[in-house]
Parts: C-alpha cells; sequence; structure tokens
C-alpha cells in the first residue's frame, strides 16, 4: 500500500488514468500543504468543470524541468504570437479570452458564494480596506472602487498644499474608509443584490463584458496640454477627479471601438475632437465638469451604498444623495461643509466652495 | 509575534548596507543602472537622486552623485539601455529625460492628464511608455512632443512590466491586460486577476511564458499566458503576521537565476523560486514598510528601501520623526539561486 499523502496533479487537471491504482490522493479540493504559504494549483474546482482541452493526462510541455527550458518555451511562447496576431486585426476577438480558468463563474451555488464570502471577511481581510474585491478569482469585481496607497497619499498632499490641516486630511480618509466599511458590510449581507450588476452599472468599461469588444483602441490623440488642471479638493472627489482625465470616457471608447483602423506608426492623424473636449473639460471649473463626470463616474462606491442602503431602509440618506447629485452643492444644503462627520451619502461630490476652504 | 524590543537595529534588522543621504520623503521607486551600479531613487519629496554604489569585496559604499527636482512627488523612474540617461514621472503628470551620466539638463518627454504612475523604456521599440491614473497607457518617441500611440486602459494603471515582446498592465478593479508589443495597439489578452482584491505590482517571467502579480491581501498570483499552461497558475501567501495581512508592493525577478523576491508593507522581503514552489528565504521584518526594490543588472546586489508607505493612511504619518532608508543587500547564492523541490518523487 503506498503511503497516499500528495494529492495526484492529473485527477486535479480533470482525470488520472491510473484510478484507483493511483499511488497518489484523488481528491477535490485543495490539500492544506504543510508548507505555509499555501502553495497548489488555484483553479481546482474550475478544472473539475471544464475538461482539459488538450486532453487528460497530457504533459502540455507543462511540467517544469526547472530553468533550464529556456529555449524552447522561447520558441513555444514565439508561435503562439506570431500565430494569433498574424491573423489580421483583432486577435482578441478570435482567442477565447476567458480562459478555461477564468470568469465563466457564475454562482450556481449562491450558498457556497456566499460562505466564500463570509469566509473572505472573516479571514481575510487585507490591512488596506479601500480595494474592490471578488469572491471567486479570475471573476470580476463584486465591488469596485479601488483607491491605490499613492493615490489617497498623493490626494493628501495636495491638501496639505493647499493648507488643509493633517487633522482634517485625516478625517477625510476615515470617512472615505467608513464608507468603504459599510460598503463591505453591506455586500456581506446582501451579496445578490446583484453585486456585479450593481458594480458593472457604475464601471464603464467593465472587465467582464468588454473584453470581446474592446480591442483596437487606436486613438492618437493630441499632446495633452499643459495647464494644470486643478487638483483633487476633497477625499470624495477622489473618485471622480481620479477620472478627471478621461470623463467622457464612455463615448470615446465606443467611438473607437466603431473601428478606427489608423496604423500604429501613424501619428500625425489626432482625433482632435476628443481631445480638445476632453483636457479643456478637465481644465475647466471642477464645478460643473467635475459634477458631470462624477454622474457617470462618481466615486463607485457611493453609488452602490446607496442601492444597498436602500435595502437595509436607510431612507433618509438616500433622498439625501438623491437630492445632491443632480443639483451643485451651492444651491444644496453649503451647512455640509460645516459638519465634522459625514454619514455615507452625504459626502458631498464637488469641491467646497472657496468660503469653506 | 516579532518583538522588536529595544534594539537599535530595528531599522537595519539585515545589517544591510545603509545608502547614504537618503531622501526626506518616502521612496517611491528604485532602479539600477543597466549598465553599471548607479542606483536611482524618487521619492514623495519631488526629488531624483543617483548614487553611484561601489563594492570593495564584502563592503558596499555608495556616493550620491546628482539629483533633480519635479514639481510634485516623483512616483517612477527608469533608466535607458545605454545606462545614460534616467526617466522619471510623477504627480506633475509629466516624465522627464535626465542625461544623468553626459550631465545634460532635464527635459520633458511625455504628459498626461494624471498622475504618471509608471514608465518603462523598451529598447526593441526605441520607445518609452507610460502608464497613468488617467486610464491611458501612452507610446513616447523622445523626440516628439505628441505621443505615438495612445492605448485606452479600463481603469488606472496600478502596475506595469516589460520583458520584450511581453508587457502587462495591471490597473484598477483587477484588470490585467496582456500586450503583445509587436503588436501594441491590441490588447493580447485582458485577464481579471487571480487574486481577490486590489492589484498592487506586477512582474513578467523572464521567459515570457507568464506574469506574477501581487496584491494587496499578501497573496503572490503565479500566472501563464499559454492555455495549456494553465495548470501551472498558482497563487501563494506571503507576508502576513497571523491574523495581519499586509500588502505585497514589489515583485524583481533575479535577473540570472530567474528566481524572484517580494517586499511587503510588513518590512520583509522574501525570496522566492516559483518552478518549485518554494521559498528560498525569509529576510527581517524591518520596522517600517518596503515600499520598493530593485536587484542591479547581474543580480549581485538587491536595493530596498524601508519608508512609509501610507498603508495606513495619514494618520500613520508624522512627517517630523518619519524616515526613510535605501538598503543594499547582497544576496548568497543560497538565497537567489533556485533548488529542486525537497522530496518530490520522480513522477511526471
Amino acid at each position: 500500500m503506498h503511503n497516499k499523502k500528495e494529492a495526484c496533479r492529473n485527477f486535479q487537471r480533470g482525470s488520472c488514468q491510473y484510478g484507483e491504482r493511483c499511488k497518489f490522493l484523488h481528491v477535490i479540493q485543495q490539500q492544506p500543504k504543510s508548507n505555509a504559504f499555501g502553495f497548489g494549483t488555484q483553479a481546482i474546482s474550475h478544472q473539475q468543470q471544464k475538461p482539459n482541452p488538450f486532453g487528460f493526462g497530457v504533459q502540455n510541455n507543462a511540467q517544469s524541468k526547472g530553468v533550464n527550458d529556456f529555449g524552447n518555451k522561447q520558441s513555444q511562447f514565439k508561435n503562439t504570437w506570431t500565430r494569433s496576431s498574424a491573423s489580421s486585426g483583432a486577435p482578441s476577438l478570435r482567442q477565447p479570452d476567458n480562459q478555461p480558468q477564468a470568469t465563466n463563474h457564475r454562482c450556481n451555488d449562491p450558498e457556497s458564494c456566499k460562505r466564500i464570502i463570509a469566509e473572505d471577511f472573516e479571514h481575510e481581510r487585507p490591512l488596506w480596506k479601500l480595494t474592490c474585491y471578488s469572491h471567486w478569482k479570475n471573476s470580476p469585481c463584486d465591488i469596485v472602487g479601488d483607491v491605490s496607497y499613492e493615490e489617497l497619499r498623493a490626494a493628501a498632499y495636495d491638501d496639505a498644499k493647499r493648507g488643509l490641516s493633517l487633522q482634517s486630511i485625516i478625517e477625510r480618509e476615515r470617512n472615505l474608509l467608513n464608507s468603504k466599511l459599510v460598503e463591505f458590510e453591506n455586500f456581506l449581507r446582501n451579496p445578490y443584490r446583484g453585486p456585479a450588476g450593481s458594480a458593472a452599472a457604475q464601471q464603464i468599461p467593465f472587465p467582464g463584458a468588454t473584453t470581446t469588444v474592446l480591442s483596437p483602441t487606436t486613438q492618437n490623440t493630441v499632446a495633452p496640454q499643459s495647464n494644470v488642471p486643478p487638483s483633487v479638493s476633497s477625499f470624495s472627489q477622489l473618485g471622480a477627479s481620479l477620472n478627471t482625465g478621461f470623463s467622457p470616457g464612455p463615448s470615446v471608447q465606443s467611438n473607437n471601438a466603431s473601428g478606427q483602423p489608423t496604423s500604429f506608426s501613424n501619428s500625425a492623424q489626432s482625433s482632435n475632437v476628443f481631445s480638445a473636449n476632453n483636457v479643456p473639460s478637465a481644465n475647466a471649473s471642477i464645478s460643473t465638469q467635475n459634477f458631470s463626470s462624477s454622474s457617470i463616474q462618481s466615486p463607485a462606491f457611493l453609488n452602490v451604498s446607496l442601492s444597498n442602503s436602500e435595502v437595509v431602509g436607510r431612507e433618509a440618506t438616500n433622498v439625501q444623495l438623491g437630492n445632491n447629485l443632480p443639483t451643485t452643492v451651492a444651491s444644496g444644503d453649503s451647512n455640509i461643509w460645516l459638519k465634522e462627520k459625514w454619514t455615507p451619502g452625504e459626502i458631498p461630490e464637488e469641491a467646497p466652495p472657496d468660503a469653506y476652504v | 509575534m516579532s518583538t522588536f524590543g529595544a534594539a537599535a537595529a530595528n531599522h537595519n534588522p539585515n545589517k544591510s548596507f545603509e545608502v547614504a543621504q537618503p531622501p526626506s520623503d518616502s521612496i517611491s521607486s528604485l532602479s539600477f543602472s543597466p549598465k553599471a551600479n548607479f542606483l536611482i531613487a524618487t521619492s514623495w519629496d519631488n526629488q531624483v537622486r543617483c548614487w553611484e554604489i561601489s563594492r570593495n569585496g564584502t563592503a558596499v559604499a555608495s556616493t550620491p552623485k546628482a539629483s533633480i527636482t519635479h514639481d510634485q512627488p516623483v512616483l517612477c523612474s527608469t533608466w535607458k539601455d545605454d545606462g545614460m540617461t534616467v526617466f522619471s514621472g510623477g504627480c506633475d503628470k509629466q516624465v522627464k529625460m535626465w542625461p544623468l551620466l553626459s550631465g545634460g539638463q532635464p527635459m520633458t518627454v511625455a504628459m498626461h492628464d494624471a498622475p504618471i504612475k509608471e514608465v518603462a523604456w523598451i529598447p526593441e521599440m526605441n520607445l518609452l511608455a507610460t502608464g497613468s491614473w488617467d486610464k491611458t497607457l501612452k507610446y513616447w518617441d523622445t523626440r516628439q512632443s505628441n505621443p505615438v500611440h495612445t492605448q485606452q486602459l479600463p481603469d488606472r494603471c496600478y502596475a506595469l512590466t516589460v520583458k520584450y515582446p511581453l508587457m502587462v498592465v495591471g490597473t484598477a478593479d483587477r484588470n490585467l491586460i496582456v500586450f503583445n508589443l509587436q503588436n501594441p495597439q491590441n490588447e493580447y489578452k485582458r485577464v481579471t486577476s487571480p487574486l481577490k482584491y486590489q492589484t498592487r505590482c506586477v512582474a513578467a517571467f523572464p521567459d515570457q511564458q507568464g506574469f506574477l502579480v501581487g496584491s494587496i491581501e499578501g497573496r503572490v498570483g503565479v500566472h501563464h499566458l499559454d492555455d495549456g499552461q494553465q495548470g501551472k497558475n498558482f497563487t501563494f501567501k506571503c507576508h502576513r503576521d497571523g491574523s495581519e495581512i499586509y500588502s505585497v508592493n514589489s515583485l524583481n525577478f533575479h535577473p540570472i537565476h530567474h528566481t524572484f523576491a517580494t517586499a511587503g508593507s510588513d518590512g520583509a522581503f522574501n525570496f522566492w523560486d516559483k518552478d518549485s514552489k518554494q521559498r528560498l528565504k525569509a529576510m527581517s521584518r524591518c520596522s517600517q514598510p518596503i515600499p520598493c526594490s530593485t536587484f542591479n543588472n547581474d543580480g549581485s546586489i538587491f536595493a530596498y528601501s524601508v519608508c512609509y508607505d501610507w498603508s495606513k493612511g495619514a494618520e500613520n504619518h508624522n512627517p517630523s520623526t518619519a524616515k526613510s532608508y535605501i538598503f543594499l543587500h547582497l544576496p548568497q547564492e543560497s538565497e537567489v539561486k533556485g533548488k529542486p523541490r525537497v522530496g518530490t518523487s520522480g513522477r511526471k
């Protein structure tokens, strides 16, 4: 009898020719190895569903023979790429962009997905909270609205330059953090209030659907103007201003996708209309422009939490945000700027009027 | 639980060589020249600094050479392949080209609508690639003021890696876009990250078969491009301490051995071998995060910075007491040379 300690790799990939005779463990889930880092093949259960298109047990040159195989791999790599790029225009259309291991997760078993989410939130919460999240690897985000360390820091430095005190910067960051935490909470409680749906609604080119559409984005823009758009003036604008450079993003992309076969080397042509509209609008008064952009691409997490907060029954917040969105701050309640602490949903979309800075 | 105790060597528990006259604010990127041991560091104090690193056996010395200033914090840097010129970009939305070895003045060669997070020089195309938070990637011929090509990205650029002809861009909301630089206008493939949280860094395999992706959740994903190699994909956990999960800030392949290093917000850096799936060496944790790191051209020096990376927001930032360090570690062969996996049977 063999001591079955190690998991059978072939079985985990789809099938093993030895069957019961196999001297390795035929187990579906990943064996927790004594290795604390959790090394092991990632997409086990995926591979259970998707039969290996290359045939079972075939060693697709994939077994690593250590680092000496560069020669082989080099040519293998070249061949694949030349093949697909040689066959005209849009390889991403032809190619199964969604790999066997990827995005076809459909939450067929909502209960187990809920468990995964609960587990993740219990044990796998990273220290950095301003992040997107997906409960399934290679799947689109359930929660969107990434803010990176550098973005937060850049905003803080900008604020400091404008004279904001460290304390108020900390306040703003904390508010951002709290809204994000609320969003995560709400998602945990109601993951199927259309997590991907509502997230997708906020994002414009969301990864899952547009992969096949968005191929040639050959856009030769005029060099960006050197006038510097005003810096982020408040954290509430963080999401909006981060998108400042590309406010008419969605329409632009659809324009480009509808086929502009400019060649790579042709730099003289430029879609001037696009850039002319875009750059000045980014530079122009933040209050109106960012505002329109924010209605499209406002900090996604604010909108998502809105829909979730409806569920939870926070009507007051809902109404307030609803009022704020289509109106400018000037006509809304300007007391907002005097408040010490903002509840999620109250955070204004725009810069404070100078009086309050 | 690491106890830092009262040891004064907290900020350098690995006894690495400390670079002289480090920046006055956090370091955002480190770059070694491809030709010699010149080190560039960009910082949140708006400066780009250059040191000459010299080795005398086991002794290492650093000599500050020159520096330039941007108007705002500088986020990224890279050298041109001739080892004469440095590109740096950042919050001022520009990239400056600095021919420092010939004593030239910097000039602006690239612009975006939002801060430039990543920059890469592609010698095979003679172009500079810049990735920005304005959701574009632009290619520049440094002699022209207009980009040669602008590539739309699904979201803000967070990470970039180039290993010609492979280029991988990591954006916000977990997109990973793969490009074949022989056909740069088309996305070769778009992958949603195998990790569940925000992408922090990417690194292309030296053999271009795939790439590594690091996230804020103390995890690294190893991803192969070829359909047939998907079975070799895996992820592993790192930079965790009990229930505290730190982010992986930097991924660097060793230029000779093709093993790689990770550096994290926990202040530690580790060396790994992805082919045998093991950790080769765990280094001691420093008292501050490591936001960036890099190998020199022959892998004999590993430079890493120890300074605050904003992983806990503004409240942990104390400008009056904050100190930033750059350390140089000389990796031993056992730390960076790949090892066959212990205990594997000879099965295929």
